[in-house]
């Protein structure tokens, strides 16, 4: 598996996310059924990218940022 | 309300510096701080606690470092009706510089009720009693000096460690170096609570633990050595000649009788094999007896205080590692326990929970470490019992 994260990973994640109101970082991996880390830096670089947000309920779940 | 706090002024009494008069002193300058009082006497009237959660509140981006607080007594307390704690990163063994403990005390006193507690069990500093609405402009102000909020919640909880080389000749790895190093790496652990429950990492330099990171934390780094303790002959019987009881108070009281006195010689005699590196005999000895020279760290799991079970100490994971920057096999060892955590622990379950539930066996397996005679679990269940 390759350790990159490619514009194709960002785009699987952003993809399921507009299928959801909100996940956690292992139900996206699950999902897509990508490596854990892979995602976990995957949606660290999208949230800085400003591709989605955080929230926090309890514990934190990512969704795509409304425009 | 009235000023008259009777219950309380009786912790006052005493030889011992009280907070009771702390927060006195404050409340002449700071009216949450008054209110603060006035609960704490109505509680300790009514026996019952006048705190409650109230919701999520937080800065912008983190999902940790702000524990909420409110009263239930809103219209009694209106300057205390918020008091929401917030936890800020301290700088590794806990060095500042005056300057920079005045910022952090000057910034709390124009967005909190300038009550602090350096520092909290975490080992964060500790801001007691904030508005919902001065969380964020707090937070900026102290970020513009360098500040960071600390971890809550089911989260990575801030990073700690003992003193180590900096002031301490015992330690067998730079503990601050790699508190600060992990925390660096760990920024999103420690941000973005996303696990069943809290997570702890802490380091002592030597097996004294002064931390007592080994009854507090999930992971912990406790400094050892390969080799064998260095003995100073000459410096031993320094001591004895001055009448040190070395029989009596060292090696009668090694756990392992590893070390032996020849009355004769005036030698002090190792059978290096046997010692378990309490670290009793360099306790005693300070100018004879040193650890050895390949050092590095045990590393242990499954400590913690009795909430959902019972306490637990940690026990041993690896017997030997070398503690040496980048960290890289702590970090990826970290990253295999959080991913088998994660994915198998339920809500509240710490890690030394899950690993008793799904068996030390299992664990070991998920994360690919062989079983080793030092593992045992679990040695004691009460970390309150100390030698």
């Amino acid at each position: 598996m390759s350790d990159e994260i490619t514009p194709e990973l960002k785009q699987k994640i952003i993809d399921y996310l507009k299928t959801v109101s909100k996940a956690k970082n292992k139900e996206v991996a699950r999902a897509i059924d990508a490596d854990k880390h892979l995602v976990d830096k995957a949606i660290a670089e999208l949230s800085k990218e400003g591709k989605i947000e955080y929230i926090y309920l309890g514990a934190s779940f990512i969704k795509l940022k409304e425009d | 309300m009235s000023d008259e706090t009777p219950l309380l002024d009786e912790l006052e009494k005493g030889p011992w510096p009280s907070y009771v008069t702390q927060i006195k002193r404050a409340a002449k300058k700071k009216k949450a701080a008054k209110d603060l009082l006035g609960i704490q006497e109505l509680s300790y009237k009514d026996r019952v606690t006048h705190w409650k959660h109230g919701g999520i509140v937080g800065v912008t981006g983190y999902g940790s470092g702000v524990i909420g607080r409110y009263c239930d007594q809103p219209e009694k307390f209106p300057d205390a009706a918020q008091f929401h704690t917030m936890r800020i990163n301290h700088p590794a063994g806990w060095f500042y510089n005056t300057k920079s403990l005045r910022e952090i005390c000057d910034t709390w006193e124009q967005y909190g009720s300038g009550l602090t507690n350096f520092h909290g069990s975490t080992g964060d500093i500790i801001l007691l009693g904030t508005t919902t609405e001065n969380l964020q402009p707090c937070f900026d102000a102290l970020t513009e000096k360098g500040y960071d909020l600390g971890g809550s919640g089911s989260a990575l909880r801030t990073i700690t460690g003992c003193v180590g080389q900096a002031r301490c000749e015992w330690s067998n790895f730079d503990t601050l170096n790699l508190v600060y190093d992990l925390t660096m790496e760990f920024q999103d652990e420690i941000h973005r609570p996303r696990w069943p429950y809290k997570f702890k990492i802490k380091a002592s330099g030597c097996p004294n633990d002064c931390v007592a990171a080994i009854a507090r934390a999930d992971f912990t780094i406790i400094g050892t050595w390969r080799d064998s303790l260095r003995i100073d002959q000459t410096a031993i019987r320094n001591y004895v000649d001055n009448g040190f009881e070395i029989k009596t108070l060292v090696v009668d009281k090694c756990p392992s009788g590893a070390l032996e006195w020849d009355d004769r010689t005036k030698e002090l005699k190792l059978n290096a094999e046997d010692c378990v590196r309490c670290m009793h005999c360099i306790n005693k000895m300070p100018k004879a007896i040193r650890p050895g020279t390949d050092c590095g760290a045990t590393i242990l799991v499954g400590g913690k205080a009795p909430i959902i079970k019972g306490a637990y100490l940690s026990w041993v994971l690896i017997p030997f590692i070398k503690v040496e920057p980048p960290y890289e096999e702590i970090k990826d060892l970290l990253r295999k326990i959080w991913d088998f955590w994660d994915e198998n622990g339920r809500t509240r379950e710490r890690l030394a929970e899950l690993i008793e539930r799904v068996g030390l066996k299992n664990f070991l397996k998920e994360i690919g470490i062989p079983p080793v005679p030092q593992m045992v679990y679990k040695p004691r269940a009460n970390p309150y019992v100390y030698f």
